[in-house]
C-alpha cells in the first residue's frame, strides 16, 4: 500500500514488507528500491508491527484480552432486560412515545395494505403503471412508454408467479418506510446541510450508519416495540434514511455558491435563500439520495422478516425454512423486480425532471401533467371503491405459473453434483474442508494466538498509514471496547472469516472486474446479472451454499463473497474503464500491449477507485458474515441471532456492539484519507 | 405456497378515499385488539407448528367463519405477544421459555394455558442408523461416544468431534452436557432449523456419521433414518441451572397457550383452539406433506381435513 | 446624471469627456459611495490587526507569517461619484472582488467606514441591509450565478420576487429588462440553453430589473471570449449612455479598464496603489508597478493632447487646424498627417498650445516625462 511505486519495473523484486526487511538479494535496482523503501517511515513502521505481531504471536501463543480490563456488561443488561419487560406496558415513556410511534407506523402500514387491497389487482396494476407512466413524462416518449411497461411487466409477472399478496405488503411497507426515511432523512439533511454544528455531530454519525450492519441494531428495536411491523418500519427508516440525509446535506453544500451569493446581493432573507434558491440547486443530489434510499429501504424490509416484516421478506425467509429454495427464489425474483420498478421509476421521474429544469417546459405539457395526475387520485379512489366487486381482490388462481418444483429439483442437481460430484476435482465440499484447514483454522488460530497489544499496534499503524492518527485512534478504541465486553475471542473469529471473505470477494472482483472493463461481450452479460444479484435478498444463498459447503463458516463466507462481489466488480470495472482516456492513448502510442496497457496504466490509474471496491467489500463481506450466522457462520452473527430469536439482550447486543467495532475499525483501516463519499 | 391470508379488513364498502382511510384505521385498531373478527396465532419456526397453524386456520376459516392470522415468532417473542395481546395462541409450546412462562402465566396471568396439544415432544442425541448399527455399544451410553469421536472430526471441529447443535431459540443444554460430562466434542450450534436439516440430509445422503440435537415430532424422521443415543434420565429441576446439567431432556406434553383475554371471552374460536388435540402422526403426516412433498400448507391442511373428518369434528364448539 | 449622459454621446473620446464632466459632478453632489480606511482582513483574530500600526507596515507575506491573517483588503479610501464607472482593477488576488463584496456587505468589512448616499452601511441593521440590496445596489457576478432551474424570464424576475412584486407585474417587468438586454424571444428558455454571452445578459437584466442606483460587476465578462466580451461591454456603454446609472466594475484586464472607466483604481496586495483617469494612470503611473502594468497600452489611444503640447508660439497660434486639449493624441496624429501642419490646442476660445509631429511621437514612443526607467521595472515584474 504504502511502498514506493516502482513505474518501469520489469522484476517482481519488490515483495511484501515483511519479506523485503528479512532477506535482501543482491540485485541491481534493490539498493536504491530498498534505501527508498526504508526511508519511507510509514512502511518501516509497518514492517516493525508485523514483526512484533509474528513474533509475539509466536512466542506467547495466547493472545486473549486480558480480564482485568473486561467489565461484566451482562448482569446490568439483563437488568435492563427485565426492567423492559416489566413496565413494557405501564412506564411512561412506553405509553406516551414508544406507543405512539409504534401505532402510527401500524396504522400508516394497514391503511395503506387495505387500500391496495380494496383497490384488488387490477386497479393497483393500472394506478400503478400509470403512476410509473406518470412519473416518466405522461406522455409517448419512450421513457414514459418503457417506465409505464415496466410497471405493468412487474405487477403481472408478480402476479403469475403467485406472489401477489407479499408483493402488495412489501410494497406497502415500502411505501410507509420511504415517506418516512425520506422525510426523516430530508430534514437531518437539512440540518447538516445548513449548519456547520449539526454536521459535525451528525456527519460521524451517517458514518458510523452507513457500516453498520443492519443485523446488529433489530434487538434493541424488538424490545422496544415488539416483534411486528412497527419494529421493521422503524429498523427500515433508521437504516435508510442516511443516504437521503448525505446527500441531501451534500447538495445544499454543493449548491453553486454564486447563485447563492446572488441571492443574498438582491437582497434575499435566509427563509428565501433557501426555498428559492438553495434547495432547489440541491435537487439533484436529493434525488439521487431518494433513490438510494428507496432501495435501502427494500433491501431491509426484506431483511427485517426476521423481525415480523411480513411481505415477500417472510415469504423467503420461510420458504427457506421448509427447505422450499425454489419458493425462495421466486419470493426473491419478486423482490428484484420491486426493485427494478423503484429504480426505474424514480431514475425516470428524476431524468424528467432534470429535462425540466435544464429546457423548460410548455405550459399546456404542464397541465396535461397535473391533469394526468389528478385522473391517477380519482382513479386511485375509484377502484378503492368498486375494485373488489370488478375483479375480486386476489389474483385470480388459473392465472399463475408454478416453477418452484423445478427450480427446487435443478438446484437439488446442480449442488448435488457441484458438492461432491465432480471427478478428480472432489467438489465444492472437499475445497471447502480445503480453505477451512488451510485457510480458515489458521487464521483464526493466528489472531487468537497474537496478543492483544500486537494486534492493537498493528490496526494503529495501518490506520495511520492509510488514513490520519485519528483512523488509528478509532479502530484501537473499536478493539478495546470488544475486549473490554469480553468478546475478544469471539470477535476474533469473525474477523478471521471476515479477512478470508475480503480476501476472496476482492480476487473474483477484480479478476470478473477486469474483464468486464475490457471485454465488451462479458461486461454485457454481466451486468442485469450483477444488477439481479445486488438486489437479491441475502437469505436465498444461505441455504444452496449448505448443500454446496455444509453448514459451517466457510458457507457463511461462500455467502458472503456471493453477496460483495457485484459492488466489487461494478467498482473495478468502472474504474477502469474511466481511466483518463488520454493517458491510454499516450500507452497505445507508444506501442504497448494490452497487457502492459493493463498493469502499466490502467491498474495504477484505477487505484482509488480499487480502494473504494476494497472499502466497500470490507463493509458489504462484513455484513453478510454477520448474517451468516444463521447458517453455521457462528461466532458474532450467531450471538445475534441468539438474541434476536431468544428476545435476549445481555446475548444480542453486545455482540452487535461488537460488529459494529468491527465495521468501523475495518472501514477505518480501509478508507483512505479524502474518499469519504461512496457511491 | 402458503400465504398469510389478511383478507379483506372490513373496509369493502368505503367509497372515497378519505372515507376509506379512516374506515381502514378504525377497522384494524379494532382487529388487533384480539376480538372475534380475527385470531392471531403464533406460529413458531419449524414445520411441525405450520402443520398445527394450517389445520386450525383452516377450520376455523372454514367452519367457523372466523379469521385467522398466523404470524410467524418464536417463543420467546410469541409470549411477549400473547401477553401484549397482539397474539391470540400458540399451539405447540415446548417450554423452552421457563422464565416468560413463570412470569406471565403465573405472575401477571395474562397468559393462560389452553391445555395438551396431544402431540409428545422429545429432545435428544441422535446419530443416523448406518452408524448406530455398526457401533450398537455407544448407542446404549452415550459416554462411550468418546471413543469414536475421531470419527465426528470434521474442519469445522478440529482436534474434536463434531456435535451439531439446535438452533438458538430451541430448549438445550448440550454445551453444559459435553463440558459437564467431559466430551471429546465441539458444540457446533445451527443457525436455524431449516440449516440443520440441509446440513444432515447433505450428511445422511453422504452416509458420513454424525452426532446431532434431534427431536419428535420431526417430519424428517420419515426421510432420515436416526437412532437416540441414550442420556441420563431427566428428573424435574436436574437442567437447572443448565451449567450444572448432568441429564438428558424431558419428553413433552406439548402445551398451547392462550392470551387471557382471549381465553375469557370464550368465544367459538377460543373453544376450537381448547378443543385441538392430535396426535403426533396426524401432525407428522400434514408436515410430511408440506415439507417433505412441498405441498402448500392450505393444500396439506385441506388433503387433511378431507380425510379425517372424524378426528375435527369433536373440536368444533357445539351450537 | 443626464449632463453625465449627454457627455457620453460623442463617441470616441468618451472616456476622457465623462471622465471631465464626472469631476465636474464631483463638486454638485456628495459622493454615491464613500469609503474610508476599509480593512477586510481573513484569518484569526483578524479585527486586531487594522488598528496595530506596527501589522499595518508589513507586506503580505509578513503579515501571514506573523498573525496567520491574510488582508485581502488594507486601508483602502475612495469616493464613487454619481454616473460615473468607476472600475477597480487588479490582478486575481489583489482583493478588487473582496472590495466589491464588502461595498454591500456581502463580506463584512474588518474595519473603516463605508457610507452610501450619506448612509453608514456598517451600522446597518438586517432590515436595512436588505433594503440597500434589494432596492439600490444589485450586483452581477462573474459565474453569472443563475438558477439552473428558472427560465430567463424568472431568473430576471428573481430580485423583484425577492422583493415580493406580484407575478404578473414582475414578469412584464423582467421581460422589459430581457428585451433591453437583447434578448427577445428567449424568455422561457434555461440558463443552460444559452451561451455564456447570452447568460451574463440575463445576470445583466436581472440587476437592472430591480432599478439600483448603483451597479456592481464583480469581473462580469471574464469567462467570456474575446469578441463576445468586447460585445458586452459595448452593452456596458450603451446602457451606461443610455441611462447613467452609477457603476462600480471589477476587472483584471486593464483594456477593459480603459475602455469603460471614468476613474480606475488600481489594486495590488489588497491596496489601492493608483486612483485616477485611465490618461492619468497611462501617462503618469505612481510607480514602477503601474508602469509596467500600462506598458504595453496604445498609449496614443489613451492619452489627449493636453499632455503633448507645448507652448506655441506666435506665428504658431495663428495657424493649423483647431481640436480641444481632450482630443486623443491618434486622432491628432490624423489631423496632422492630413494637414502636414500642427494643430493648435484651442480651450473657452484660447489657443492653449499646439502639437505637431514631434511632440506627438514622444507620446507615442513614451518619452515624455512619465515614463521612464524600463530595466528598473522589469525587476519589479518578476517580483510580482
Amino acid at each position: 500500500m504504502s511502498s514506493p511505486t516502482l513505474t518501469k519495473d520489469e522484476t517482481t523484486q519488490s515483495s511484501p514488507p515483511s519479506s523485503g526487511s528479512s532477506g535482501p538479494r543482491t540485485t541491481p535496482e534493490a539498493p536504491s528500491a530498498l534505501a527508498r523503501f526504508a526511508a519511507n517511515p510509514k512502511a518501516l513502521a509497518l514492517v516493525v508491527a508485523a514483526l512484533v505481531v509474528i513474533v509475539s504471536g509466536l512466542v506467547s501463543g495466547d493472545g486473549t484480552w486480558p480480564h482485568s480490563l473486561t467489565a461484566d456488561v451482562k448482569s446490568p443488561l439483563n437488568d435492563l432486560d427485565n426492567w423492559l419487560v416489566d413496565n413494557r406496558d405501564t412506564h411512561w415513556i412506553f405509553l406516551y412515545f414508544l406507543l405512539h410511534l409504534s401505532n402510527t407506523a401500524q396504522v400508516c402500514y394497514d391503511t395503506l395494505l387495505s387500500l391496495l387491497e380494496s383497490m384488488s389487482y387490477v386497479g393497483v396494476i393500472v394506478v400503478g403503471t400509470l403512476i410509473a407512466w406518470a412519473a416518466g413524462g405522461a406522455d409517448l416518449s419512450r421513457r414514459a412508454l418503457r417506465t409505464g411497461g415496466t410497471a405493468l411487466a412487474v405487477f403481472v409477472v408478480c402476479g403469475v408467479l403467485d406472489v401477489w399478496e407479499p408483493t402488495m405488503e412489501t410494497l406497502a411497507l415500502m411505501i410507509v418506510a420511504v415517506v418516512f426515511s425520506a422525510l426523516l432523512g430530508g430534514l437531518l439533511g437539512l440540518a447538516s446541510g445548513l449548519s456547520d454544528r449539526c454536521e459535525k455531530i451528525l456527519r460521524p454519525v451517517f458514518d458510523t450508519m452507513q457500516v453498520m450492519p443492519a443485523f446488529a441494531y433489530l434487538l434493541p428495536l424488538i424490545l422496544m416495540f415488539d416483534i411486528g411491523v412497527p419494529s421493521a418500519l422503524i429498523a427500515t427508516v433508521i437504516y435508510a434514511a442516511p443516504p437521503m440525509a448525505r446527500l441531501t446535506s451534500l447538495g445544499l453544500r454543493q449548491a453553486d455558491p454564486t447563485a447563492l451569493e446572488a441571492a443574498t446581493s438582491l437582497g434575499a432573507d435566509a427563509r428565501q435563500r433557501l426555498l428559492t434558491a438553495r434547495l432547489p440547486l440541491a435537487r439533484k443530489q436529493m434525488m439521487l439520495g431518494l433513490n438510494q434510499t428507496i432501495m435501502m429501504c427494500l433491501s431491509m424490509v426484506v431483511l427485517a422478516s426476521l423481525i415480523g416484516a411480513g411481505g415477500l421478506g417472510s415469504e423467503v425467509y420461510e420458504a427457506l425454512g421448509a427447505l422450499k429454495i425454489g419458493d425462495a427464489l421466486v419470493a426473491g425474483i419478486a423482490v428484484v423486480l420491486l426493485a427494478v420498478l423503484l429504480d426505474r421509476t424514480t431514475a425516470a421521474a428524476g431524468e424528467r425532471l432534470d429535462d425540466v429544469a435544464t429546457s423548460g417546459i410548455s405550459r399546456t405539457v404542464e397541465r396535461l401533467r397535473l391533469a394526468v395526475w389528478g385522473g391517477i387520485v380519482v382513479l386511485i379512489g375509484v377502484f378503492a371503491a368498486v375494485g373488489t366487486a370488478i375483479a375480486g381482490n386476489e389474483w385470480p388462481e388459473g392465472w399463475v405459473v408454478d416453477f418452484s418444483n423445478s427450480v427446487d429439483t435443478a438446484v437439488d442437481w446442480f449442488t448435488d453434483h457441484l458438492g461432491s460430484g465432480i471427478p478428480v476435482l472432489g467438489g465444492t465440499i472437499t475445497w471447502a474442508q480445503g480453505f477451512t484447514e488451510y485457510v480458515l483454522n489458521p487464521l483464526r488460530d493466528g489472531l487468537l494466538a497474537t496478543p492483544w497489544w500486537g494486534l492493537a499496534l498493528l490496526v494503529a499503524v495501518i490506520g495511520w498509514i492509510v488514513g490520519t492518527w485519528r483512523a488509528a485512534l478509532t479502530g484501537v478504541i473499536c478493539l478495546a471496547l470488544i475486549g473490554w465486553m469480553r468478546l475478544w475471542d469471539v470477535a476474533m473469529d469473525t474477523l478471521s472469516q471476515v479477512l478470508a471473505g475480503l480476501f476472496l470477494t476482492i480476487i473474483v472482483g477484480v479478476l470478473v472486474g477486469i474483464l468486464c472493463a475490457r471485454v465488451q461481450r462479458v461486461d454485457r452479460i454481466m451486468r442485469p446479472v450483477l444488477d439481479t444479484m445486488q438486489t437479491m435478498p441475502q437469505f436465498v444463498y444461505l441455504i444452496p451454499v449448505i448443500a454446496l459447503v455444509g453448514q459451517n463458516r466457510t458457507g457463511g463466507i461462500l455467502a458472503a463473497v456471493i453477496y460483495a462481489a457485484p459492488a466489487v466488480i461494478r467498482i473495478t470495472a468502472q474504474g477502469l474503464r474511466t481511466v483518463d482516456p488520454a493517458a491510454m492513448e499516450a500507452s497505445t502510442s507508444l506501442g504497448a500491449t494490452g497487457k502492459q496497457q493493463l498493469f502499466g496504466v490502467q491498474l495504477p490509474l484505477a487505484r482509488k477507485s480499487m480502494l473504494v471496491a476494497l472499502n466497500q467489500g470490507v463493509v458489504l463481506v462484513l455484513s453478510m458474515v454477520v448474517i451468516a450466522g444463521l447458517i453455521g457462520g457462528g461466532a458474532l452473527g450467531y450471538m445475534v441471532v441468539q438474541g434476536l430469536s431468544k428476545g435476549d439482550l445481555s446475548q444480542g447486543f453486545p455482540a452487535g456492539i461488537a460488529i459494529v467495532c468491527l465495521g468501523i475499525m475495518l472501514d477505518r483501516l480501509s478508507q483512505p484519507v479524502g474518499k469519504r463519499v461512496r457511491d | 405456497m402458503r400465504m398469510k391470508r389478511i383478507g379483506t379488513i372490513g373496509v369493502a364498502g368505503a367509497g372515497i378515499l378519505g372515507v376509506l382511510a379512516l374506515t381502514g384505521c378504525a377497522a384494524d385498531t379494532k382487529a388487533s385488539g384480539g376480538g372475534d373478527d380475527k385470531v392471531v396465532l403464533a406460529e413458531p419456526s419449524w414445520v411441525g407448528a405450520t402443520a398445527n397453524a394450517a389445520v386450525v386456520k383452516k377450520l376455523l376459516e372454514d367452519e367457523l367463519d372466523v379469521k385467522v392470522e398466523a404470524k410467524q415468532m418464536d417463543e420467546p417473542v410469541a409470549f411477549d405477544a400473547l401477553n401484549s395481546g397482539k397474539a391470540d395462541a400458540i399451539l405447540e409450546d415446548w417450554h423452552g421459555v421457563p422464565k416468560k412462562e413463570k412470569l406471565y402465566v403465573e405472575k401477571k396471568k395474562t397468559v393462560v394455558s389452553g391445555g395438551d396439544l396431544g402431540v409428545v415432544g422429545h429432545i435428544g442425541w441422535f446419530v443416523p442408523k448406518y452408524w448406530a448399527d455398526k457401533h450398537p455399544d455407544a448407542v446404549k451410553d452415550f459416554k462411550k461416544l468418546n471413543k469414536y469421536y475421531k470419527d465426528f472430526r470434521t474442519s469445522e471441529s478440529g482436534k474434536l468431534g463434531h456435535f451439531i447443535g439446535a438452533a438458538p431459540s430451541y430448549s438445550q443444554h448440550d454445551k453444559e452436557l459435553i463440558k459437564n460430562f467431559d466430551m471429546k466434542f465441539k458444540h457446533i450450534p445451527s443457525g436455524a432449523e431449516a440449516a440443520q436439516l440441509k446440513e444432515l440430509k447433505r450428511l445422511y445422503d453422504a452416509k458420513k456419521p454424525f452426532l446431532t440435537y434431534w427431536w419428535e415430532p420431526q417430519w424428517m424422521n420419515e426421510k432420515i433414518d436416526m437412532v437416540e443415543v441414550k442420556l441420563p434420565k431427566h428428573t424435574p429441576g436436574c437442567e437447572v441451572p443448565a451449567s450444572k446439567a448432568k441429564c438428558g431432556y424431558e419428553t413433552n406434553q406439548l402445551e398451547k397457550f392462550l392470551n387471557a383475554d382471549f381465553a375469557k371471552s370464550n368465544s367459538k374460536a377460543a373453544q376450537f383452539i381448547k378443543n385441538f388435540h392430535w396426535s403426533t402422526e396426524d401432525q407428522n403426516e400434514v408436515a410430511g406433506m408440506i415439507a417433505g412433498e412441498k405441498m402448500d400448507p392450505e393444500d396439506a391442511a385441506a388433503k387433511w381435513i378431507k380425510e379425517n373428518k372424524s378426528k375435527w369434528e369433536k373440536w368444533i364448539p357445539k351450537k | 446624471m443626464s449632463e453625465a449622459a449627454e457627455t457620453t454621446a460623442t463617441a470616441e473620446n468618451e472616456d476622457a469627456q465623462t471622465n471631465v464632466k464626472a469631476n465636474d459632478n464631483d463638486t454638485r453632489t456628495g459622493p454615491v459611495f464613500s469609503v474610508r480606511n476599509l480593512w477586510k482582513v481573513f484569518g484569526p483574530k483578524a479585527d486586531r490587526v487594522p488598528g496595530d500600526p506596527e501589522h499595518a507596515a508589513l507586506s503580505q507575506t509578513e503579515l501571514r507569517e506573523k498573525t496567520g491573517c491574510t488582508a485581502a483588503v488594507r486601508d483602502v479610501s475612495f469616493d464613487v461619484h454619481k454616473g460615473e464607472v468607476f472600475v477597480v482593477m487588479g490582478l486575481s488576488g489583489s482583493g478588487k472582488s473582496t472590495l466589491v463584496r464588502c461595498l454591500t456587505r456581502l463580506i463584512e468589512p474588518t474595519a473603516g467606514t463605508l457610507e452610501f448616499n450619506g448612509e453608514d452601511v456598517i451600522s446597518m441593521g438586517k432590515d436595512a441591509l436588505r433594503e440597500l440590496r434589494r432596492h439600490r445596489a444589485s450586483m452581477v457576478f462573474q459565474n453569472f450565478g443563475l438558477l439552473p432551474h428558472r427560465s430567463v424570464l424568472d431568473n430576471v424576475a428573481y430580485g423583484l420576487e425577492i422583493q415580493g412584486m406580484a407575478k404578473a407585474v414582475r414578469r412584464e417587468r423582467a421581460a422589459e429588462m430581457v428585451a433591453k438586454v437583447g434578448l427577445e424571444g428567449l424568455g422561457e428558455r434555461r440558463p443552460g440553453q444559452l451561451s455564456g454571452g447570452q447568460q451574463q445578459r440575463v445576470g445583466l437584466a436581472r440587476a437592472l430589473a430591480v432599478d439600483p442606483q448603483v451597479l456592481l460587476f464583480d469581473e462580469p465578462f471574464s469567462a467570456l471570449d474575446p469578441l463576445i466580451r468586447r460585445d458586452m461591454q459595448e452593452e456596458v456603454i450603451r446602457l451606461h449612455r443610455e441611462e447613467g446609472r452609477t457603476m462600480i466594475f471589477i476587472t483584471h484586464d486593464l483594456s477593459e479598464a480603459l475602455r469603460l472607466g471614468d476613474r480606475i483604481a488600481l489594486m495590488r496586495d489588497g491596496e489601492i496603489v493608483q486612483l485616477g483617469t485611465p490618461e492619468e494612470i497611462v501617462a503618469n503611473p505612481a510607480d514602477d508597478y503601474v508602469r509596467d502594468f500600462v506598458r504595453d497600452v496604445p498609449r496614443e489611444q489613451v492619452i489627449s493632447v493636453r499632455r503633448a503640447m507645448r507652448p506655441a508660439d506666435a506665428a504658431e497660434a495663428a495657424t493649423g487646424t483647431e481640436i480641444t486639449p481632450e482630443t486623443l493624441v491618434s486622432d491628432a496624429i490624423a489631423t496632422v498627417a492630413r494637414t502636414g501642419e500642427h494643430c493648435r490646442v484651442v480651450e473657452d476660445g484660447h489657443v492653449r498650445g499646439v502639437v505637431d509631429h514631434a511632440s506627438l511621437l514622444t507620446v507615442v514612443a513614451g518619452l515624455d516625462k512619465d515614463s521612464a526607467g524600463e530595466d528598473g521595472m522589469e525587476r519589479e515584474v518578476a517580483a510580482v
